[in-house]
């Protein structure tokens, strides 16, 4: 049966794969390849889930598409995750697009300015473990902003100081292209 | 005597999650796809017992070669630092369940998903 046509993980495999063998011995890639044992996991869970709701003729649970959607969401948000720092034993890891939206916000906060692209990536990590960070951001400025260069010496400034003091990762390089203006009351 | 006590994942993940799902900073545990999955065979399953499991949407839980992991999927607030808010769930993962279970988490992986800011 397939899953996903194109659905591939990070680690090459794609799901279809994994859903074929599931039922198969699984090989030295599929035991250490935290990828495909999580996706392995899921659609397993997912499987005895279907099975057991055809099993049961009760009605399907309020807020189900609701939920579903939500977990739709939150899957393409894990999409890629970068580390933190932590003494702890295990890890802390935060989604790019977590990074995003909190850079998104910085940005928009400067006044004179919005932001529309964030492209954030990983370049190197730090001494303490946490991912060192290269982020791009497409703004547009508002037409008639005198001081233009201050706006963007300010969005520098904001952008740089929420990644450290609201995610905990430092940023080695930050790009800004204007790239529209807007006026007034848009 | 011997005895022995065996404490089954479902509870240390139950217990890993409300310790989570109460940490300063933590907004909400994010079940993604295969927690959704988890759930509706729970509640499935609790309606056949007529006992209401307790959530663990969000937690999974691996014991490999002897180790238990706890794995925490979280959506956090904008206002504190990311990364402290992971570390204080894993301290209080870790806290909770060995005081609920007497259970020693070798591990706890917390993955933020998403950062929720303030409206303008």
């Amino acid at each position: 049966m397939a899953v996903n046509e194109d659905y591939a993980l990070p680690c090459g495999r794609d799901v279809d794969t994994i859903w074929d063998r599931l039922d198969r011995d699984t090989d030295e890639h599929d035991q250490d390849c935290p990828h495909c044992r999580t996706a392995r996991e899921g659609l397993l869970a997912l499987r005895s889930a279907t099975r057991e709701l055809i099993d049961e003729p009760d009605p399907t649970p309020p807020d189900l598409l609701g939920r579903i959607m939500s977990a739709v969401r939150a899957e393409v948000r894990r999409g890629q995750m970068l580390d933190l720092a932590s003494a702890e034993p295990g890890g802390v890891a935060v989604s790019t697009q977590a990074i995003a939206v909190v850079l998104r916000y910085a940005a928009d906060s400067a006044g004179g300015v919005r932001a529309r692209r964030v492209r954030v990536r990983q370049v190197g990590v730090d001494a303490a473990g946490a991912a060192q960070v290269a982020a791009e951001l497409t703004l547009t400025v508002r037409l008639g902003n005198s001081a233009g260069a201050e706006t963007l010496a300010r969005v520098r400034e904001l952008v740089s100081a929420a990644a450290t003091a609201r995610v905990g990762i430092t940023l080695v390089s930050l790009n800004l292209l204007v790239e529209d203006v807007y006026e007034d009351g848009e | 005597m011997t005895s022995e006590y065996v404490i089954a994942a479902p509870v240390v993940a139950g217990v890993a999650a409300r310790a989570a799902a109460g940490t300063a900073g933590v907004v909400r545990l994010e079940p993604g796809l295969r927690g959704l999955a988890a759930a509706l065979v729970r509640a499935a399953r609790d309606r056949w017992t007529g006992l209401a499991a307790a959530p663990a949407e969000g937690v999974r839980v691996r014991t490999a070669d002897g180790k238990l992991t706890v794995e925490v999927d979280v959506v956090v607030s904008g206002i504190d630092q990311a990364a402290a808010v992971g570390q204080a769930v894993q301290r209080s993962v870790r806290r909770e369940v060995a005081a609920q279970t007497g259970r020693t988490v070798d591990a706890v992986q917390v993955s933020i998903v998403d950062i929720e800011m303030e409206a303008r």
